[in-house]
């Protein structure tokens, strides 16, 4: 029998409401940094349960520990303040990293979490990092005199982190590019930063890009340096199938199959036609199964009703096309 | 040589006496208190950003747009036949908007920015200019629905707008901007812009300006200087090649120079700013230069953004005593 449509989450879980509270305390001054991390701990641990019992089969540690993406890597690093408040969104405020000088780490990032959550399952965990380009773009820069100077030196940064996790065991490694996909311009730039993330990396990688116009920048995307590209795809309809049927990439797809934007859980019918779809043009060994994006912002209901859904659709399909 | 600004300013902040609007709207969503309260603080709110512009030396001032979620939905929720979808990026920012729908044909119904311009009015020393989404950017940053071709609903777009331009004029505004940036993600729909400008600026008498920023304008000149308006606005942070396409521009215009990147904490140099606006005079007279930030301020923090503008001042004042 063929294997294959291994079943992942893209990196991020909501925090529970004991955990969103200690970070405020933590802000505060009211808790200190063990307490915190002792709560992160508890709450890693109750998410890998969770993907342990609804089975899926490439876990991560749910990001307890992180409060944004490109946040958590600056404040880890040297060479960035952080930000009063800016605004995202309506009522959404977050700080934003300032790049102040030159950007470097001297210690790990996350390889303590990740040796942490994978001594709790014997299923794989996968390394998460934010790419290079997203953090310097979500970033203000007031040190680097170009955005490519900056882009590069964090590329060297993470690429550290990510030797770190694969000489800690890890064999999957994502390293999250949302942001690639918003400058066609500079794309070409990006991806070679991403290149030098990945350089030497022995690890299964992928890459997370979200909120493009993918079709914009097709060519670079599918030449981007990882084994697998991780993309939304439910809330575009899977359209861009269409495209990769025409134009094979040979690499992984790890397809987005249901919409972290909507309340709404979507049906196991509906789900299975999205991977049956993406069966037509990807090997099972290729096609990586999982929602479109981080699922922090929904409620841990809707969050776990989604994944269920979606790996009932995984097994169904599985048994009826007699994939292992 | 005026100083200006673009549009928005960050809506809170530390060193307020207003209350934070943030809180605010905590407390409105969680019924907590009614919204002729939450009206009210967003007016104690607008007065201290009119105030903040005015202390800093800024000629023309606008509301600061305060009562805002984003530059789209606060015009689209009173044009009738818009409803408001879900969150969508907005340009290549890391910020979000709600995403407008046309239900039904678009039309003028009621008074959009009138009470807000004259609150604004009253309650500043300076003149205020109004601030508009233009007709054409409005309609590309919405979902068409009915609309089967862009042209017919940019055109009822601009037909609404033009009521409520003629609205602000009646209201006291001497001038009027039109934010435009979505020409430079589709330069080859110029025709389209030009049109739409004409029937939206049908029957004003007061200046009138449009605004395109985040990119360079190269592709879109002349046409672009020989639109109906007094007054072009160009972002010279993000599209510096906007110095080396000056040459020609209308002796009967005036241009309005983004200098001070609004989109990076970065504090631009006094000599700095002198240095440019030198170039720029090469082609247009210092009598005809409006110097602002490259758009909007709420991509900053507060106090950055005060930062911002009290430098724009004093680059204005050197500039001036250099050059003239």
């Amino acid at each position: 029998m063929t294997k294959g449509l291994l079943t992942t989450s893209v990196g991020s879980f909501p925090k529970p409401s004991y955990l969103a509270r200690a970070r405020t305390q933590f802000a505060r001054g009211q808790i200190d940094q063990d307490q915190l991390n002792q709560l992160a701990s508890k709450a890693t641990e109750h998410w890998i349960r969770v993907q342990e019992e609804i089975g899926l089969d490439i876990l991560v540690d749910g990001e307890m520990y992180r409060g944004d993406m490109v946040t958590y890597f600056s404040e880890h690093m040297q060479g960035f303040k952080i930000s009063g408040l800016v605004r995202s969104y309506g009522n959404r405020y977050y700080r934003k990293p300032i790049a102040v000088g030159p950007v470097s780490s001297n210690a790990e990032m996350t390889v303590d979490w990740w040796k942490h959550a994978q001594s709790l399952t014997d299923r794989p965990i996968k390394g998460m990092l934010t790419g290079p380009y997203t953090i310097a773009d979500w970033s203000f820069n007031e040190h680097y005199p170009s955005r490519e100077a900056f882009v590069m030196d964090l590329a060297a940064v993470v690429h550290n982190e990510a030797m770190a996790l694969q000489k800690a065991g890890a064999r999957y490694i994502q390293i999250d590019e949302p942001a690639i996909s918003t400058r066609p311009d500079e794309m070409e730039m990006a991806s070679r930063a991403l290149g030098i993330v990945t350089d030497g990396l022995e690890a299964y990688t992928f890459t997370h890009i979200c909120y493009g116009d993918f079709l914009a920048v097709y060519d670079q995307l599918v030449n981007l340096p990882v084994d697998n590209l991780d993309l939304e795809m439910s809330n575009s309809n899977y359209d861009l199938l269409d495209e990769l049927e025409k134009r094979p990439t040979g690499k992984g797809l790890s397809m987005g199959v249901t919409d972290v934007h909507s309340h709404l859980v979507e049906d196991v019918e509906q789900i299975k036609k999205g991977i049956m779809r993406g069966l037509q043009v990807f090997p099972p060994d290729h096609l990586f199964i999982d929602p479109d994006c981080g699922l922090k912002t929904r409620t841990e209901e809707e969050s776990i009703a989604k994944l269920r859904n979606m790996v009932s659709a995984v097994r169904q399909v599985k048994f009826e096309m007699g994939i292992e | 040589m005026i100083t200006t600004v673009i549009g928005n300013y960050p809506k809170i902040g530390p060193g307020t006496r207003a209350p934070s609007l943030r809180g605010a709207i905590g407390q409105y969503d969680q019924g907590k208190i009614t919204l002729e309260e939450l009206h009210r603080i967003e007016d104690e709110v607008t007065k201290e950003v009119i105030q903040e512009q005015v202390d800093a030396g800024i000629d023309v001032v606008t509301d600061g747009q305060i009562r805002w979620d984003d530059g789209q939905t606060y015009i689209a929720q009173k044009i009738n036949g818009f409803s408001i979808n879900g969150l969508i990026r907005y340009f290549d920012s890391n910020t979000y908007y709600r995403h407008p729908i046309a239900e039904s044909n678009l039309e003028w119904n009621e008074p959009i920015l009138i009470r807000d311009y004259k609150f604004a009015q009253q309650h500043s020393s300076k003149p205020v200019k109004a601030v508009v989404t233009g007709p054409y950017t409005l309609a590309k940053l919405s979902q068409r629905g009915v609309y089967s071709d862009l042209k017919t609903m940019v055109m009822d777009v601009a037909t609404a707008l033009n009521k409520e331009a003629l609205a602000l004029q009646e209201a006291g505004a001497p001038i009027i901007q039109f934010d435009e940036p979505a020409i430079i993600m589709h330069r080859d729909e110029l025709p389209l812009l030009k049109e739409a400008s004409e029937a939206v600026t049908q029957g004003l008498t007061c200046k009138t300006e449009v605004c395109v920023y985040f990119r360079d304008v190269s592709g879109l000149v002349p046409g672009l200087y020989q639109l109906p308006f007094d007054v072009i606005g160009l972002d010279f942070a993000w599209g510096p090649a906007n110095f080396d396409l000056l040459n020609g521009f209308p002796q009967d215009k005036e241009l309005a120079i983004g200098l001070l990147d609004a989109r990076n904490t970065h504090l631009e140099q006094v000599d700095e700013i002198v240095a440019a606006v030198r170039r720029v005079a090469e082609h247009v007279s210092l009598d005809r230069l409006h110097l602002s930030p490259s758009c909007g301020l709420d991509f900053l923090p507060r106090q950055n953004a005060r930062q911002k503008l009290a430098r724009l001042v004093e680059g204005a004042h050197a500039a001036q005593e250099a050059l003239s």
